[in-house]
């Protein structure tokens, strides 16, 4: 078994993911050039590193003046590139994955994400690739639907645009048999769009 | 080559008896197989006849079906001397084969081998055989049960356990349903419970099925299988070993959150399978998929009763499942109002009260029936054995049409009165309630 970084993952699921903004930086240059661009916060994680949130190479909240110490930090702590990405502000954090199943074949995996995702491991499946209206029907399945349904008055989640998530999860897995799982965590639900912020692909 | 040798075969042999003083389960085979079957023949190596059945030492004719219940490291034998007879179909009850164990699955795929070779067709190992209604009240019983409920029904049942197949036979004794077909699959060396799925779909004798499911090898077969199936009548799933997999959970990643079990949920939703969380919720699926209550949804459902206390339950359990108790129009009221007391209530639930007049009931429960915002009924009584409560349930089912069950408590004269309706009785008002409600997908 072998995991794809995180940039590469991206790269591999290739240019229908919805991303946020981001770059693999390989300079110092190219990371404050790409910040001068972005408003607001920025986040920026070590590359080629398992784990990085438990390693604390994800910084979050970063303004443009702070990059310089993050990537000095970052670069040196991971293959000596730098992600950053705009950072956003979810609603709702979701979980979109792959995997094959011995009986089953490949198959979507959607469930809740957050900090609780793994005491409650709400999840459902679909058999994929999934078919026009599983994913609508499946995410009713979840104990925690309701929360898709929109919080506090905000908006829904789009599910076209989960499902479309969904599709291009199972379109890697359906058409490359040397990748064994797929994860997407957290999908980030900002304003009912679903946006994965990251992405692990593992390869047999 | 279809499976119809299997479930209607013309002639049989079977394997395994003793001809001595010793009873064996192969005696109980050949009893069993002997009465109602056309032509036995037993196989034996020395004996004329067993229990006044004729026996040959080896087959000597082309049988539609051979039971085979010899000792383990005989089956091998009697596999091969039914292949050469010609036997469409061989069922080998005997044990002790890949359940035991890798040295066993090598002799089970050596059997299974041999079977294919002759074009034999080959159920089990490890099975306790097959039961079907061959027509005209007529039954195959190729198995070890003994006792085996003889009503004739649309209800077929698949098992890939032995001992549940005995529970199956248990249940339909107490519920009264009727049979149409029922095959334990052992360890499927040849006939997977899919292959009899699919037969049964086209059986025009089954209208419902029910699955016992330890494991699915052929998952996405399966699916493709058995949607063309519910098409056209409801498969209802018990799938054992879902936890076993959910151990596999202990990664932080979706694909180990998510383990086996959701695989195959994932699977049986495709597939529009009712899917059954435990025993009592299969059985009780299973049987409101036997009375035909899963072919059309209903939301707005009456509760029709004369026992306060329970109807509250049942209404908790429909407003807890999404279905919605209607208020009854101006004119089923005013008809109701002219024949319970007045202390009655007529909300839903409706409780005629026990002080009803008894020879008022068929009537009020006419009136709720014919109401347009009554789509199903759940009928409760506990202990008040009126007949004519009984009565007016099932002149209005007959009558209206509408999907009912009921909780029936310790009145037998109603429940006779149902049963006879064919108005199925639940275990309790919430699992009454739950019936009506019995859908794929969920």
């Amino acid at each position: 078994m072998n995991a794809l970084s995180e940039w590469d993952s991206k790269q591999r699921l290739g240019s229908k993911l919805p991303r946020p903004v981001e770059i693999l930086a390989t300079s110092l240059q190219q990371a404050q050039a790409f910040a001068a661009t972005i408003d607001g916060p920025i986040v920026a994680k070590a590359s080629g590193v398992a784990h990085k949130t438990e390693g604390g190479l994800v910084r979050l909240g970063l303004a443009r003046s702070d990059i310089g110490q993050a990537w000095n930090e970052l670069a040196a702590a991971g293959d000596g590139t730098v992600l950053l990405a705009e950072q956003l502000h979810a609603e709702l954090e979701l979980i979109v994955g792959g995997y094959r199943d011995p009986g089953f074949g490949p198959l979507v995996t959607i469930g809740i994400g957050g900090i609780a995702a793994e005491i409650f491991r709400d999840v459902v499946a679909i058999l994929a690739p999934p078919e026009d209206g599983e994913v609508a029907a499946a995410v009713k399945q979840l104990a925690g639907h309701r929360l898709l349904a929109g919080i506090r008055g905000g908006p829904p989640v789009d599910l076209v645009a989960l499902e479309h998530i969904a599709k291009v999860v199972a379109e890697l897995l359906c058409t490359d048999s040397a990748v064994a799982e797929i994860d997407c965590n957290p999908v980030m639900v900002c304003n009912g769009v679903p946006i994965v912020a990251d992405a692990l692909v593992v390869l047999d | 080559m279809s499976l119809d040798y299997l479930f209607a075969p013309r002639s049989i042999a079977v394997y395994g008896a003793s001809a001595g003083a010793s009873r064996k389960l192969g005696n109980t085979l050949l009893a069993n197989a002997a009465n109602g079957a056309p032509q036995v023949v037993a196989v034996h190596p020395t004996a004329d006849s067993i229990d006044g059945i004729p026996a040959v030492a080896r087959l000597d004719r082309p049988v539609d079906l051979a039971l085979i219940s010899v000792p383990g490291q005989r089956v091998e034998v009697a596999v091969a001397d039914a292949a050469a007879a010609g036997v469409k179909v061989g069922i080998v009850l005997s044990s002790g084969f890949g359940e035991t164990g890798a040295a066993g699955r090598i002799v089970q795929d050596r059997i299974a081998k041999l079977a294919a070779a002759a074009g034999m067709r080959l159920v089990g190992p490890n099975c306790m055989g097959v039961v079907s209604h061959v027509g005209n009240g007529r039954w195959l019983n190729g198995s070890y049960f003994w006792a085996i409920p003889t009503t004739t029904g649309g209800l077929s049942f698949v098992s890939q356990s032995g001992a549940f197949g005995g529970m199956f036979f248990s249940h339909l004794r107490s519920s009264g349903l009727g049979l149409s077909r029922f095959l334990s699959v052992g360890n499927s060396a040849d006939v997977s419970a899919t292959d009899v799925l699919e037969w049964l779909g086209d059986d025009a004798q089954t209208t419902a099925i029910g699955m016992f499911i330890e494991g699915f090898d052929d998952g996405r077969r399966f699916v493709e299988v058995a949607r063309r199936v519910t098409a056209k009548k409801p498969v209802v799933v018990l799938k054992a070993g879902k936890m076993a997999a959910g151990a596999k959970a202990a990664a932080s990643h979706t694909g180990s959150i998510a383990g086996s079990y959701t695989a195959v949920q994932a699977g049986l939703r495709r597939a529009g399978i009712i899917e059954a969380a435990g025993t009592e919720t299969f059985f009780d699926a299973m049987d409101a998929a036997a009375a035909g209550l899963t072919r059309t949804a209903v939301r707005r459902i009456a509760i029709i009763t004369i026992s306060g206390g329970p109807s509250v339950l049942a209404a908790d359990a429909a407003e807890r499942a999404g279905l919605s108790l209607p208020a009854l129009s101006e004119h089923t009221l005013a008809q109701l109002r002219s024949l319970v007391p007045a202390f009655a209530a007529l909300g839903n639930p409706i409780d005629l009260t026990p002080q009803c007049p008894v020879d008022h009931f068929i009537a009020a429960i006419e009136a709720v029936y014919a109401d347009e915002s009554v789509e199903a009924v759940v009928a409760i009584n506990c202990g008040l054995d009126f007949p004519q409560f009984g009565t007016g349930v099932a002149r209005a089912v007959a009558a209206t049409g509408k999907p009912t069950t009921a909780f029936v408590l310790d009145a037998p004269g109603v429940e006779a009165e149902m049963a006879a309706a064919g108005v199925l009785r639940f275990a309790s008002p919430e699992r009454a309630i739950a019936a009506l409600n019995v859908r794929a997908g969920k």
